[in-house]
């Protein structure tokens, strides 16, 4: 079985590469790709003390080691996150564990000009 | 391992669909009109311009990036006032009609995110992903900044002109957005406070009713809907300021920590070019296609751009439009005439000091000010 799937993967790889895209993600990779944030107890805390001031982008797009996730949540307590000492552990292991170094970009959404674009009369 | 054979041919079959949506989605460079932004945050709004943006010498305002620390401010125009304070003779309050009667100048000038093309560092940096598109050529329009600090009078003792915004942070523990710029440079004539971009007052979310234009720098310190000038004998103690904002003095290697005291503020935009008319991924057909791209620098004109299509074995000079600006965007363009093929596009543009692009950005904590040489891979296939 093991061995099938390897060759299965192999094969799934070189079609990939034949047709010039990476090989397709799991559904979990490609919600996270689609800046989804996994199900997880760690998520309402997020909702409630990262999103106050900003949209759930600005966690979705970085691809970060624990260590740079840690300083990331310090300063932004220092900043104003209400996240206690214990939720922002539990946040840092939740980001370190989904948005990594190795996860592929965010995929990019189109959009037009956003309000307040238009010029003053 | 419970997956067995008919769930991973079911499995595969939805990866191929996937595979074939992916393949006939319309690439990037092909987005046109109202779609010419990528968005990379929301809130607060920060979008970056499509490759296919960067083709004209000036960049149109629907399809111009925008990058904002906060939420973008709530402004009466009626009452909203300049003041300037500090190390100066006669403080001022000025209104918009006020400014709008002194002398206007036009200074074309590119606008760039300091974190234009973070994304692309290795290792990965925290920050705003910006790829290619957080930059754009305008024609700004307003009085000299040295026009209105004449008014003031600064003392023998300024040095600095720090900067301030009417955009505030949600939280009252979160820093304010203040900046500063040396006096030098706000007394330098092509140095503004804008009114217009490319001859439209700014809207709101470009920083109505005026902004700092300080032309060949880099994007933080172009400070939108300017209420607070202080001159200064010494620099801001502000977080944006310091530690913000800052590259390294000796760059390390990449992912080394910088200590704090070996960081400077970034000033001039470093040399860049970008190829405009084609994106990762793009198939033709072979033939005659006119490549076009931009080219700038920071307080220097563009000298030459350079195309290699072997993966920099060779290159081959790309022709300029004239002329070239100090500020601004210079067209390149090249008829490009391949067989069919599998080729790597690289662009690498050289100013008239001298700089050119190197092969790889110089990695620095912040992302900041990769000018790494343009590389778009496409399929050439009869």
């Amino acid at each position: 079985m093991t061995r099938f799937l390897f060759l299965a993967g192999a094969l799934l790889a070189v079609a990939a590469w034949a047709a010039g895209t990476t090989p397709p993600a799991t559904d979990a990779t490609n919600a996270l790709l689609d800046g989804q944030f996994p199900d997880d107890p760690v998520r309402p805390l997020v909702q409630a003390e990262c999103l106050l001031c900003h949209s759930g982008e600005y966690v979705t797009q970085q691809r970060l080691t624990e260590g740079q996730w840690q300083k990331t949540v310090d300063k932004m307590r220092k900043f104003g996150s209400p996240a206690n000492d214990e939720e922002a552990k539990a946040m840092v292991a939740y980001f370190a564990r989904y948005w990594t170094p190795d996860l592929p970009p965010l995929r990019p959404v189109l959009a037009g000009a956003p309000k307040g674009s238009a010029p003053r009369k | 391992m419970t997956l067995d054979r008919r769930m991973f041919l079911k499995s595969s079959l939805a990866s191929a669909a996937a595979a074939t949506w992916w393949l006939k989605a319309p690439t990037l460079a092909q987005a046109k009109g109202t779609l010419g932004l990528i968005r990379r945050t929301e809130r607060p709004l920060n979008y970056e311009s499509v490759r296919s943006t960067f083709t004209t010498r000036i960049t149109p305002l629907d399809r111009f990036y925008l990058r904002n620390h906060f939420d973008i401010p709530a402004i009466d125009v009626g009452k909203w006032r300049l003041n300037v304070h500090g190390l100066v003779e006669k403080p001022l309050s000025l209104s918009l009609a006020e400014l709008e009667r002194m002398p206007q100048v036009t200074v074309e000038a590119v606008l760039q995110c300091a974190g234009n093309g973070r994304s692309l560092f290795s290792p990965s940096v925290p920050g705003v992903q910006w790829r290619y598109g957080a930059m754009g050529n305008a024609q700004w329009t307003g009085v000299r900044f040295r026009d209105v600090l004449a008014l003031a009078g600064p003392k023998k003792d300024a040095s600095f002109i720090q900067l301030q915004g009417a955009e505030r942070p949600t939280m009252s523990t979160t820093p304010p957005f203040i900046r500063a710029i040396p006096l030098e440079k706000a007394l330098h004539p092509d140095t503004l406070l804008a009114l217009k971009m490319n001859g439209k007052p700014l809207a709101a979310n470009r920083g109505q009713p005026l902004r700092v234009v300080p032309p060949g720098w880099v994007g933080d310190d172009w400070v939108r809907s300017l209420v607070d000038v202080e001159v200064r004998a010494d620099e801001p103690d502000a977080f944006y300021y310091n530690p913000g904002y800052r590259f390294p003095l000796n760059p390390g290697a990449p992912g080394a920590p910088i200590p704090g005291d070996q960081m400077k503020p970034m000033t001039k935009v470093n040399v860049k070019s970008l190829l405009g008319s084609l994106s990762d991924g793009d198939r033709l057909r072979p033939g005659a296609h006119e490549l076009v791209g931009v080219a700038f620098s920071g307080e220097a004109g563009i000298d030459r751009v350079d195309l290699s299509f072997d993966g920099g074995e060779t290159w081959t000079a790309a022709k300029l439009d004239g002329p070239s600006t100090p500020y601004g965007f210079r067209v390149f363009r090249h008829l490009w005439k391949p067989e069919a093929g599998s080729y790597q596009i690289a662009c690498r543009a050289t100013d008239t000091n001298g700089a050119t692009q190197p092969e790889v950005g110089v990695w620095n904590p912040g992302g900041y000010l990769n000018n790494a040489i343009d590389r778009v891979q496409v399929e050439v296939q009869a």
